[in-house]
């Protein structure tokens, strides 16, 4: 059976999610753009889904980390390299 | 996992050279594994402790780490299973959110029935600009745990599925149909916020600022 040489929007929705993680073959990442290029109702729905993880991902980035993580961790491991070789 | 000799942190630190201490390669990923940590806790005073386990764990069993790997999914596997053996609270906390049968364009759906198609080419920005973090981070911790799990190592790590797979334990195919679910639960956990904090109402009454 020949590869298609259009996805039809049934192929494309199907495959959205992988396409946005960029998780589909080489082949089907272009099959897929190429109907992006070409249905604007698919278009559409991609730049949608899109938007959301890029809003959600921006959203998320900052966050207050308590300043004294790191030595606090390394007191604690210290202490325990202490102890074993005491 | 196959070894990759050219494996670096994040520091650029190869995490193959022997001379590379522990503290030395947690120490770029620390900053991450405190925002996972505190997602997958959902309390600022557990991801801390939680860290701290995870941290002391992985020191004690560094002799087993292969240097050639990735360090980074390696911690997080085992901060994962820290979490879920030690963190992990049996009852469900916060609201009750009907999020598991959420069917897919869900947000698209929604913002279609508001008009906010119409009104804007970019109807996800238009309603994403609206939320505040604390309500993003609100509809993350709406998650049932394996699915919050999931998309907090996707949105805030960028860990690929094949990392996620190995972070969990579990195989690729079942990272990557967990995810793609929690991804629709979560855009019904943010409509639902959107609703609650009034946010729906006003975009579809047309006001605050224009896009």
């Amino acid at each position: 059976m020949h590869p298609p040489n259009r996805f039809t929007c049934e192929e494309v929705f199907a495959r959205l999610d992988d396409y946005l993680d960029r998780e589909l073959t080489a082949e089907e990442m272009l099959l897929v753009k190429q109907h992006l290029t070409l249905c604007a109702a698919c278009a559409g729905e991609y730049r949608f889904e899109a938007g959301v993880l890029e809003g959600v991902r921006e959203k998320l980035r900052r966050l207050a980390i308590p300043i004294d993580l790191m030595e606090r961790i390394s007191a604690r491991i210290a202490e325990e390299r202490k102890g074993k070789s005491g | 996992m196959p070894p990759d000799p050219a494996a670096e942190s994040p520091a650029g630190l190869a995490a193959s050279d022997p001379k590379v201490t522990f503290e030395a390669l947690l120490e770029p990923v620390l900053d991450g594994a405190f925002g996972t940590a505190l997602r997958f806790t959902r309390n600022r005073a557990d991801a801390e402790d939680l860290v701290q386990d995870a941290a002391l764990l992985a020191c004690r069993g560094f002799g087993t780490f292969d240097r050639g790997s990735n360090f980074k999914a390696w911690f997080f596997r085992i901060l994962t299973n820290c979490f879920y053996s030690k963190y992990r609270k049996k009852k469900r906390q916060g609201t009750e959110m009907e999020l598991e049968d959420t069917p897919e364009l869900y947000l698209y759906f929604q913002t279609e029935s508001i008009g906010l198609h119409s009104r804007t080419e970019n109807p996800a920005t238009l309603l994403m600009g609206r939320l505040a973090t604390e309500q993003v981070e609100e509809a993350i911790a709406a998650l049932p745990d394996e699915y919050r799990i999931v998309a907090t190592l996707y949105f805030i790590e960028d860990f690929s599925y094949q990392e996620i797979a190995q972070v969990v334990g579990v195989p690729v195919g079942t990272i990557r149909s967990r995810l793609h679910r929690s991804r629709r639960m979560l855009q019904k956990a943010l409509w639902v916020i959107a609703e609650e904090r009034g946010i729906v109402s006003a975009l579809t009454e047309g006001t605050g600022d224009g896009e």
